[in-house]
């Protein structure tokens, strides 16, 4: 039985060259946060705190919320709260009608992907366009993000040259980065200048006072925010935190978790609406506050969203976001998917070697690894495990619990390496798939020990 | 019951555990020349740090650096070198086609070569939209590190303030560094 992310990861991996580009592109974004994190010499300290901060916080979620919300109206911010996806949805759109919006602009947002909130609007008629690079150049060739802060890592600048060749009219046959790149910001700063409405996400949303804060590398939320007069935030609810002095641990970790900068470009503060103009900030639910009652993986609700754990995933490396069927991919997206719905997404949980190489570059120390092993764990009661894996299962169990019978399986073992292989790899043996036996040694460390072979 | 009162109520009944506020008193970073491992950091994210020399004219300095800059928008008082006042501006869609901002900046972060500006224009986007872009700032006025900047930064009563690191940019197209997407493709901090 093979999951839907092995089967399109067969797909993924059919155009070797892609994959191994793909791979490799990702490795080098986790060797910068590597080499950076290792120019402070308190980096655990930070990881160690980031990870508490969080806890305390959404230990304290009603009162941190409450909090961030009476400053925020202080500041003349109005506050709307949206148990789940579709009343964010009708909020947004409510409040664009109210203001005549004819056309929004956007910063990259994870949670408006989460609540669909483009294909509803644009069905309600508003002209939604994009303005992260990677973002914009996807939903020209509509397609959703691969990854979570580089949306469009899988996408290759031949790709993007013919896409804007066609739909921004740029030199045939021109794939440089650069020229690109200048073509994108030439046709967005028109889409900012007659933009009615800018929307961001939020990074975070300080409690203490009532900011938003949006860190950006491209300065895009802040064109966005900074011409039409209307400003929408669209914020998940663990996106609270206490006070700025929390704040200045995690704009540390951040950046160079995410792609190995020391910080963003830009770290923006909004705190009031601009004179004149409306700020409006909408706290989404959509299931959060049931994971705070679970105690195996109440520690999803701590991820800053850097997607670190992706860039240093083996699987999400050779695999590309597209392979997993929940639209957040990688460690965090797996456990995120489950949470949502296990019967829907339960085709991610094999898509972990276990290594918790995730676990280990998390900057809010999120135990990634041991719950996708508790989802494994959990997987029969489902009724999704494995039928084959299963039956091997029982049989090792079996075998493990019976010495005698162990030990002659051992001695009978380096027969398997003279099998012919058809025998071996067919398609009933599930674990010869893509995987080669290892040579089994003719003597056992058992035997060896008995003949004080052992040193 | 309202959503609020929904969200607020379902976040109260499942809470388990409640943690501690950890201490934040961690030993950050320091540097022993905060103005060398500024002018490094910003000049590794795509900046430049000038650093203006006794006695040398800060306009002069910014003609010799920006010699093609024909509209140069500024509301400091000592830039005489300005061709425009931005805050003159009725509405934010005016400020196109400046070639260089010049605004001041409060506070430098030697980590990161982060710059905090409290919103000391009329017209935030003046902080974008412009080609290029000058902010000045006082060299005694650097901390270390973030936890440092946070202790001391202000707002201005318009309610909106950033960091700013070097100039805009991007990698979305494979990776390849790019300068100058949406925001000022270049960036100097004249320390003064």
């Amino acid at each position: 039985m093979s999951t839907k992310h092995s089967k399109a990861a067969e797909v993924f991996l059919e155009d070797r060259d892609h994959a191994s580009w793909h791979n490799e592109s990702l490795w080098f974004v986790r060797e910068k946060r590597d080499k950076i994190s290792k120019d402070i010499p308190e980096w655990e300290d930070l990881r160690e705190i980031s990870g508490k901060i969080k806890m305390h916080t959404i230990s304290h979620l009603d009162q941190y919320l409450e909090q961030f919300t009476k400053n925020a109206e202080a500041n003349g911010v109005i506050i709307h709260w949206a148990v789940d996806a579709k009343e964010h949805n009708e909020i947004v759109y409510d409040i664009l009608q109210k203001n005549k919006v004819k056309k929004l602009i956007k910063s990259k947002s994870m949670l408006t992907e989460e609540c669909h909130l483009n294909p509803y609007l644009i069905d309600h008629g508003i002209d939604v366009v994009e303005s992260d690079l990677g973002e914009r150049i996807l939903q020209l060739m509509d397609l959703a993000p691969s990854h979570i802060v580089l949306p469009a890592i899988h996408i290759k600048r031949q790709q993007v040259g013919e896409l804007f060749e066609e739909k921004l009219g740029t030199e045939k046959g021109n794939s440089d980065p650069t020229y690109l790149t200048r073509a994108a910001r030439k046709h967005l700063r028109r889409e900012f200048m007659t933009a009615d409405a800018g929307m961001t996400g939020a990074n975070f949303a300080i409690a203490s006072t009532g900011d938003i804060v949006v860190c950006t590398n491209e300065g895009n939320a802040d064109m966005g925010t900074s011409l039409p007069k209307l400003h929408i935030v669209s914020m998940g609810l663990e996106k609270v935190i206490p006070d700025l002095k929390s704040l200045s641990v995690f704009t540390r970790l951040l950046a160079r978790s995410a792609t190995g900068q020391p910080v963003t470009t830009y770290t923006s503060h909004f705190r009031k609406p601009r004179p004149g103009g409306e700020m409006h900030v909408v706290i989404v639910d959509n299931g959060r506050s049931k994971v705070l009652a679970n105690k195996d993986h109440i520690q999803t609700l701590n991820c800053i969203r850097c997607g670190a754990c992706m860039n240093t995933c083996p699987v999400y490396h050779r695999t590309g976001g597209y392979s997993y069927t929940y639209f957040i991919p990688g460690p965090i997206g797996i456990n995120l998917g489950m949470l949502k719905a296990p019967s829907k997404y339960f085709d991610n949980v094999s898509a972990c070697t276990l290594c918790f190489s995730c676990n280990n570059v998390c900057p809010a120390k999120i135990d990634l690894g041991q719950q996708i092993y508790k989802w494994r764990q959990n997987l029969d009661n489902l009724h999704h495990a494995d039928p084959v894996k299963k039956m091997i299962s029982g049989g090792l169990k079996f075998l493990f619990t019976k010495p005698g019978l162990y030990n002659t399986s051992l001695k009978m073992a380096p027969v398997i390496n003279v099998i012919p292989r058809f025998v071996l790899y067919n398609g009933l043996n599930e674990w010869g798939k893509g995987r080669e036996l290892p040579v089994f040694a003719k003597e056992s460390f058992t035997e060896l020990w008995k003949k004080g072979k052992v040193k | 019951m309202n959503s609020k009162e929904i969200i607020l109520s379902n976040i109260k009944n499942n809470i388990r555990t409640q943690y501690e506020m950890p201490e934040i008193n961690l030993k950050a970073i320091e540097y022993t020349d905060k103005i060398v491992r500024f002018c490094d950091v910003l000049t590794s994210v795509g900046g430049v740090g000038y650093i203006l020399k006794t006695g040398e004219n800060v306009n002069e300095a910014i003609k010799s650096i920006y010699p093609n800059a024909k509209v140069i928008a500024s509301n400091c008082n000592d830039i005489t070198c300005a061709t425009m006042n931005p805050d003159k501006a009725d509405d934010a869609h005016q400020l196109t086609g400046i070639d260089l901002a010049i605004v001041n900046g409060e506070l430098g972060v030697a980590e990161n070569a982060c710059v905090w500006i409290p919103q000391n224009v009329v017209h935030k986007a003046i902080y974008f939209i412009a080609e290029e872009m000058v902010i000045l700032l006082d060299k005694n006025r650097l901390v270390n590190n973030m936890h440092e900047a946070y202790d001391q930064i202000e707002f201005s009563d318009i309610g909106f303030g950033l960091f700013i690191s070097g100039p805009s940019k991007t990698a979305d197209i494979e990776q390849a560094l790019v300068i100058g997407a949406h925001g000022v493709k270049g960036l100097t901090v004249i320390l003064r």
